[in-house]
């Protein structure tokens, strides 16, 4: 089935539909390894892990849909990718949608945002008018329409944390961006579960919730009870590893090398401590059995390292 | 990139200058030793005009070379339309054009000046895109006034920012190259949004800001030609297109009015569309044989584009 198909699917169940957040193929694998249904790749994530940079507009489409591309690729679960302002105006959208549905990922979000865009959570933020951001909804449904009419779009509004935004302007251009085709209305940043509340209730069609930095935190009952139809946690996945590679990083610093020995052993007790047969080596060897000359295994014999089950022992 | 971007070692092309279609091997005389941004900025400091022919890919940058020009220009609407089958838009990104300026940069040795749009966003961009043209070998490259996204230079419907912004957007390219010698130059698309006179205006104030070459697009009549010549106080580049707004004028003349620069962007992609039309009809035509006029074989080809040097390796490292 489809990535876009099966993500309607499990839009259909009307449910909330919790979406952690990747960066990367990596992390999106770990995430689809322990269960999620979808994954959410975070822009932010991706302008600092592939490039090292703020997410302050500096990453271009390429990058985005590249890192989108890798990501898809490497996981059967649908992938919902952040496409920022769509990267220009009506005619980039056009562009950026038909690039984004050919790298597999089953749906994106555009906002409202100016060129450069900055992080949802971040102050300085400016809208372009509602009638030029309602034309570039409608030129992405007309894209995806003609691409690929399961391509999920989410539309996403800037405008409650903008310069002199409103939660009412908010309101006022998700139902507008809906209208203009959007699958999906997310509006970023609201402060207060009484705002979540109003968002939920004045905005008639499927909810997606950011809930990361000003935003509440909610459990996956109450998001239910809201009526929230999708909810992603885009950053925290890229903090734990900042958080991981830090205290790494000091132990190898403060303790010296001995510090990776003593995190050797303690991973060995990980569930990811198959690192190989994680990443893939045993797929690799059950490949070279059915489809290379049966000599060629014997490069399995007398040779040190992993050994994928099934391979030829040492003689 | 890596081993492209060194100019290939002299020992080994000693005796071969010039040689046709192996534009590699041209590379042997000092100043081609030399960083490709401080000779720009060396010829930007000698006199005489720089005529940089439009490429829109490693094969008509080739060409470029082996026909002996100093300086190859790489035009954005050659490279949205070669590479993407797209028009002049907005719509490359950052990405791909310093991909294709890479591209062209690594295959011959002459500086490459690349059109820069309008740095893609704001002065953040632009600092962002000077570095990534810069780490592409490019030596110099031309950042424009307009609204993102932009449009051709010679379609309707440009619009500006104001010039304060752009001003910061030049001095912030100017201060934030890692390599003093890159070459930043500042379009302004004004003269058919505002005023030939803002436009001049312009002009000064991005000089000012950091700018080392002014280009005025578009100026409509040989008049405004000489009144961007006289009134603005810089190096200047002049765009000639052929059938755009801008009426030709020859080399000689640019340079006595004081032009720096001239680019001739579409002077590759005008002659390509054309034979490569005529090439395809008469295959639809005659069926299967096509071949009617002087062909090129496999290996014409290659030589074009290097063979010959390639091959001196390969017979060298045979094992």
């Amino acid at each position: 089935m489809k990535a876009t198909t099966r993500l309607r699917e499990l839009l259909a169940r009307g449910q909330t539909l919790f979406v952690p957040g990747c960066y990367n193929a990596l992390s999106a694998r770990i995430l689809e390894h322990v269960g999620f249904p979808a994954v959410y790749m975070t822009g932010y994530g991706t302008s600092l892990a592939l490039l090292g940079m703020p997410d302050a507009g500096l990453a271009t489409m390429t990058e985005m849909h590249m890192n989108a591309r890798y990501i898809a690729n490497a996981v059967k679960v649908p992938v919902v990718a952040d496409a920022d302002n769509g990267y220009g105006n009506a005619i980039n959208v056009i562009r950026t949608v038909r690039e984004y549905v050919q790298t597999g990922v089953a749906a994106i979000h555009v906002e409202d945002q100016v060129i450069p865009k900055r992080c949802g959570h971040v102050a300085g933020r400016r809208v372009i008018p509602i009638e030029e951001a309602v034309g570039k909804i409608r030129a992405a449904d007309t894209a995806r329409r003609e691409t690929d009419p399961d391509f999920v779009l989410i539309a996403r509004t800037d405008a409650r944390g903008a310069h002199s935004g409103s939660l009412d302007e908010a309101v006022r251009r998700a139902r507008a961006y809906l209208d203009a085709g959007a699958d999906l209305a997310f509006v970023e940043g609201p402060t207060s579960v009484e705002e979540v509340t109003r968002v939920c209730r004045e905005i008639k069609g499927k909810v997606f919730y950011n809930m990361t930095g000003v935003s509440p935190r909610f459990t996956l009952e109450e998001m239910n009870q809201l009526g929230i139809a999708v909810a992603i946690t885009p950053g925290s996945t890229f903090r734990v590893t900042m958080q991981a590679v830090y205290d790494y990083a000091v132990a190898l610093r403060d303790r010296g090398p001995v510090a990776e020995r003593d995190f050797n052993d303690t991973f060995q007790r990980h569930p990811l401590a198959n690192v190989h047969g994680f990443a893939g080596f045993d797929q690799i060897q059950r490949w070279e059995s059915e489809f290379l000359p049966p000599e060629e295994l014997e490069k399995y014999e007398n040779s040190v390292g992993y050994r994928p089950p099934g391979s030829p022992k040492t003689t | 990139m890596g081993a492209f971007e060194e100019p290939p070692s002299p020992r080994t092309l000693e005796g071969r200058p010039g040689k046709a279609g192996t534009s590699l091997e041209t590379v042997v005389s000092e100043e081609a030793k030399m960083r490709a941004t401080t000779r720009l900025r060396s010829m930007l400091e000698a006199p005489g005009i720089i005529v940089a022919p439009g490429a829109y890919d490693g094969f008509s940058a080739r060409l470029v070379e082996a026909a002996g020009f100093r300086c190859v220009y790489m035009t954005g609407a050659g490279t949205a339309a070669s590479h993407l089958g797209q028009p002049d838009l907005g719509l490359a990104t950052l990405t791909e054009m310093a991909t294709n300026a890479g591209h062209l940069a690594a295959c011959v040795s002459l500086p490459v000046i690349a059109d820069a749009d309008t740095g893609y966003g704001n002065a953040l961009n632009v600092v962002r895109t000077v570095r990534e043209y810069e780490r592409a070998g490019v030596a110099g490259c031309h950042f424009e006034d307009q609204v993102a996204p932009k449009k051709c230079g010679h379609i309707a419907g440009k619009q500006v920012i104001p010039a304060s912004e752009f001003a910061q957007k030049i001095r912030a390219a100017a201060e934030y190259r890692t390599d003093s010698d890159f070459v930043i130059i500042a379009r302004t698309d004004a003269r058919a949004v505002t005023s030939l006179d803002d436009a001049i205006e312009r002009g000064n104030r991005y000089h000012e800001a950091g700018a080392d070459v002014i280009f005025v697009e578009a100026p409509q009549t040989e008049d405004e030609i000489h009144r961007v010549a006289r009134e603005i106080k810089a190096p200047l580049l002049m765009n000639q297109v052929p059938g755009g707004r801008t009426p030709v004028v020859k080399t000689a003349e640019l340079e006595r009015l004081g032009f720096k620069i001239v680019i001739h962007p579409t002077v590759c992609m005008e002659a390509a569309i054309p034979a490569m039309e005529a090439a395809l009809r008469r295959l639809k035509d005659t069926g299967t044989d096509f071949h009617d006029g002087p062909t090129l074989s496999p290996l014409d080809i290659f030589k074009k584009v290097g063979f010959d040097w390639w091959h001196e390796i390969e017979e060298k490292y045979r094992s």
